[in-house]
């Protein structure tokens, strides 16, 4: 499974990079419109492992499973990996075509929160004893950060603010020959979010079964 | 039902005669104004009265974070909670029970925080009292109800006091949004605008419900 994962993610991503390299340059902003390639996709990545924290913790509430809180928290940690590397790259590009690091534009600061959300859900899982415990806790806090999401989202909107994002991906807002680098890296950040989730599952699965051990050799 | 009147009345008489929290949050909010004060650049008076709003539900938000932590700290004394956990009734009545007790202490401490701002930032608060009213209420329900189910969560942890104001306060933002926005329109125009009143009812229902349905999770022996 990890074999597998892993080498997809290096098929797709040096597919990925012979293509961002042979994009083509924006007329407007010149090489560093290129940081688009992760961008986007990094987003992706996030989105990907936060609602996959949710829905496990939601499946470990109901079933009880332990594997579902494996499967949790690994998400949320890929997730908050790619966030992080979603919201460093965001500013560097602002600041080199707009000039400015950091706008309170609604999708960024929605981001943001999320990230801190994540990152709270992180806290709260190393400073929780007992492992069904902190299962439990997680597993609803992190619904309640995916029921965060819209009410967030509905009130950045009403704040308004300049927009400098565009508004949705349907938009012809790509140039021609951007189209597959954008779509390769989409893949990319997909293939890398499976293979990470993967590893970051089966060290946490270590880690329980050698929690066990210790625990039985002690008795 | 009658679980949600017992653990109501318990914190209320609880609270009524220590009145711990209730003066430790009130002499916090007034505190946050006095930091206020000289965090601004001309200081709390008319030519900051635009921050007001926003300044007020800062000091509520921080005086709630100060009250909700203690609501189950009391709890963990001679295994209470564990007490209540094996009571013979649905554990969300139990969670309503707080949250109202929750709720009136810091309706109380809304009251006093708003009579102060409305004297150090000159501004008349007499003619909206009413709808400024409910938009402080419409607030409090929203932050008692998230505030309420991650106190219960952070009492059980190591470090619950630094856990707390991380676990509640990015998942707070649209009741405040909502709260300092409606405030605003409040007090400059006097009109209850509807947007933001829209948006507290919603972010309200929706954290009241899942705190209601999650708190079974979240109470253990």
């Amino acid at each position: 499974m990890i074999r597998a994962s892993g080498a997809v993610l290096a098929a797709v991503a040096a597919l990925w990079a012979v293509a961002v390299a042979g994009a083509p340059a924006d007329a407007m902003q010149g090489a560093i419109q290129k940081i688009l390639y992760v961008h986007v996709p990094a987003a992706l990545g996030a989105y990907l492992g936060f609602l996959g924290t949710a829905l496990c913790g939601a499946l470990y509430l109901r079933g009880g499973a332990e594997r579902w809180d494996r499967m949790a928290i690994a998400s949320a940690e890929v997730g908050v990996v790619f966030c992080t590397l979603n919201i460093a790259t965001g500013p560097i590009w602002a600041r080199g075509t707009w000039g400015h690091w950091w706008a309170w534009d609604p999708r960024l600061t929605m981001t943001l929160l999320l990230w801190f959300i994540y990152l709270a859900y992180l806290l709260l899982r190393s400073f929780t004893e007992g492992s069904e415990r902190t299962a439990r806790f997680a597993a609803v806090y992190g619904l309640l950060g995916a029921l965060a999401i819209p009410l967030n989202y509905f009130a950045i909107r009403l704040f308004g603010g300049a927009a400098m994002h565009p508004d949705n991906l349907e938009r012809e807002s790509l140039g021609p020959g951007m189209g597959w680098p954008f779509l390769l890296g989409m893949l990319a950040a997909a293939a890398a979010f499976a293979h990470l989730l993967a590893l970051r599952f089966d060290l946490e699965t270590r880690r329980v079964a050698r929690a066990h051990d210790l625990a039985s050799h002690g008795e | 039902m009658s679980v949600f009147l017992a653990v109501l009345w318990k914190d209320l008489q609880l609270e009524w005669r220590s009145r711990d929290r209730l003066v430790a949050m009130l002499v916090f909010s007034a505190l946050v104004v006095v930091v206020f004060h000289f965090a601004l650049p001309g200081g709390a008076g008319a030519g900051t009265r635009m921050h007001a709003p926003g300044l007020l539900w800062v000091a509520t938000v921080f005086a709630a974070l100060l009250g909700l932590g203690r609501s189950f700290a009391l709890e963990l004394e001679n295994d209470a909670l564990a007490g209540l956990a094996l009571a013979p009734a649905e554990r969300g009545w139990i969670f309503l029970g707080k949250w109202a007790a929750n709720v009136a202490i810091l309706g109380l401490v809304q009251v006093v925080t708003a009579v102060v701002f409305g004297v150090v930032f000159e501004v008349d608060l007499v003619p909206v009292a009413g709808r400024l009213a409910l938009v402080a209420l419409l607030g409090n329900l929203g932050i008692c109800a998230i505030g309420t189910l991650a106190a219960a969560v952070a009492v059980r942890t190591r470090f619950r006091e630094l856990l707390l104001p991380l676990l509640v306060l990015p998942l707070l933002w649209p009741v405040l949004s909502g709260a300092v926005r409606a405030t605003a329109e409040l007090i400059a125009t006097g009109r209850l605008a509807f947007e933001p009143v829209q948006l507290l009812i919603v972010a309200d229902a929706a954290y009241l419900v899942a705190s209601f349905v999650s708190f079974e999770f979240v109470l253990d022996e």
